[in-house]
């Protein structure tokens, strides 16, 4: 190596060691008493650290079903396929489900990890979205008085839905208090709706119907148009019903014509 | 958002505040102790909304806030990330803190993020580059910044100047304020071997505007000691004493105790905030 890097360089170079590819900047770090591979080993044995703390803290489900020592090796790996892209730790664990659904055959996972990821990444996200105000009688009024045809809902920007094969809802409980008996991959599909509500997120298992609709709502299709997709799921769906449920939980924030 | 509160921005007194973390946010809430300002990272706060933006509301309308930057990056090489420079600027506008402050180190290259405060050579390219960032900084937040040195554990071979005259001359020439944090360089004077007094001597002292107190780890296993700058024990006898000796060159400033692991309970930083406190109280009696 140059005795003067470019800044740029050293950089890299140093970037490399972090992630245990190339340790050859050692030629540019002062040994003084400690060896520079040792000294380079603090950087990479914190930010290892670092990153398997920040992804645990997004995915407290994912990280007890596989536990802490799978759970680091996960990490680990996810940190050299996809390097955090900013400088907000919040954000470093967003490609994780993505991730756990291509597993290499080294490491095939069970089929509900990533679903768990997702509820687990939907959580956080709903957990830091915007706020927003729920409407208010007039506008309720107005909506109730218009054709639903036209009508389009804005919903609270913490509104998540999470459709799963999986019972992830479930899993999720019991990962949180696994007192009771742990549940069955055979108890069938959950959707889940997840929203902020008093600084908690709260989540319901919710129909097949009702899901077809909120996800129709999300989609930005009209009330009519959303409705139509639920009754085919359910001839018993009932829109303002549905519709009802969210206005008392404040998850409508606007309503557009 | 419904940001209801009128106010401007509100000074940081020079007294002993604390770092506020998550495990303590809810007892600040509910109990109001006294303590003269909190510090928080800025990161902490880059979601939209949510519990954590409704609780600093309303610390922030009770107390002096200072935001902490550990994501910026200021001294890669590439490029200043502009996303994160709006996102803070939206913070400043939205929580008008008393002080805002930015680690003198790197921590992102070609895109990748190590979400960490990595070293700079000391060289003149790192130190025109870091005075030009700082100026960008400044444009794009609309205000002056305070500048922190930080804990290192490797020094690069291509240094053309000891640290301490690379953290003088980046507030010489940038004009910015310096955050010093006398735990970082009580680390680097026995992780690389130099004066810690002699550090505070050649740093100038019209910039000073913060300090900050930590504790550190000793790292063993090594041919040569080494400390880790930890947050996550009581602030160590020799940093008292450089502190004390802080304290006599750049006249009472801002104290901040920061502990971000293995966090003990608010009494215990409101003790080590005390003790500081009287550190303070022995240069500026009229303090109370």
């Amino acid at each position: 190596m140059p005795s003067n890097p470019r800044l740029i360089d050293l950089q890299r170079g140093f970037a490399a060691a972090i992630g245990g590819r190339d340790t050859s900047v050692r030629d540019w770090v002062e040994a003084r008493g400690i060896d520079p591979d040792d000294r380079l080993a603090i950087y990479r044995h914190a930010s290892q650290a670092t990153y398997s703390h920040a992804l645990g803290e997004a995915y407290p489900t994912v990280l007890a079903l596989v536990g802490e020592a799978y759970f680091e090796h996960l990490a680990a790996h996810y940190r050299s396929e996809h390097p955090s892209r900013t400088g907000n730790l919040q954000d470093f664990g967003a490609r994780f489900a993505e991730f756990l659904d291509a597993p290499t055959p080294a490491s095939a996972h069970p089929p509900y990890l990533a679903d768990s990821a997702r509820l687990d990444w939907s959580r956080q996200s709903a957990a830091l979205a915007a706020d927003a105000t729920p409407v208010d009688g007039r506008q309720r009024a107005a909506a109730a008085a218009s054709n639903p045809e036209h009508l389009r809902v804005r919903l609270h920007p913490s509104l998540r839905l999470l459709r799963s094969e999986y019972p992830v809802l479930s899993i999720h409980r019991w990962c949180q208090s696994p007192s009771s008996a742990p549940p069955r991959l055979d108890d069938g599909a959950e959707s889940v709706l997840l929203w902020r509500e008093d600084d908690e997120v709260a989540m319901v298992a919710t129909a097949e119907a009702s899901a077809i609709f909120v996800e129709s709502l999300l989609l930005d299709k009209t009330v009519d148009a959303a409705a139509t997709a639920a009754l085919d799921a359910d001839p018993e769906f009932d829109a303002a019903e549905c519709l009802g449920g969210l206005l008392s939980r404040d998850l409508i924030t606007g309503f557009e014509q | 958002m419904q940001a209801t509160l009128v106010r401007t921005q509100t000074p940081i007194p020079a007294q002993a505040g604390i770092g506020l973390r998550a495990p303590h946010v809810a007892r600040v809430l509910a109990e109001r102790p006294t303590i003269p300002w909190f510090e928080v990272h800025s990161e902490n706060y880059f979601g939209a909304g949510g519990a954590a933006h409704r609780a600093l509301e309303r610390i922030r309308a009770d107390y002096p806030v200072s935001l902490h930057g550990v994501g910026l990056s200021l001294g890669s090489a590439d490029r200043l990330e502009a996303a994160h420079l709006r996102r803070l600027r939206e913070l400043i506008d939205r929580y008008e803190p008393g002080l805002v402050s930015e680690h003198l180190s790197w921590g992102a290259v070609d895109g990748a993020h190590f979400n960490d405060l990595l070293p700079l050579p000391h060289t003149r390219q790192a130190l025109n580059l870091v005075v030009s960032r700082i100026a960008q900084i400044e444009e794009a937040l609309a205000r002056p910044i305070l500048i922190e040195n930080i804990s290192s554990y490797l020094r690069f071979r291509d240094a053309q100047m000891p640290e301490s005259v690379f953290v003088a001359e980046v507030a010489r020439r940038s004009g910015c304020g310096l955050l010093l944090d006398v735990n970082n360089v009580y680390v680097n004077s026995v992780n690389h071997g130099f004066d810690a007094e002699g550090y505070l001597d050649a740093i100038p002292a019209q910039s000073v505007r913060e300090i900050h107190l930590a504790g550190f780890t000793r790292k063993t296993g090594l041919p040569a000691p080494l400390l880790i700058d930890s947050h996550d024990h009581p602030v160590a006898a020799e940093v008292w004493t450089l502190y004390e000796n802080a304290l006599r060159r750049f006249g009472p400033q801002p104290t901040l105790i920061e502990w971000d692991a293995r966090i003990p309970a608010l009494e215990t930083l409101i003790a080590e905030a005390d003790r500081a406190a009287e550190y303070l109280h022995a240069v500026q009696p009229e303090i109370d």
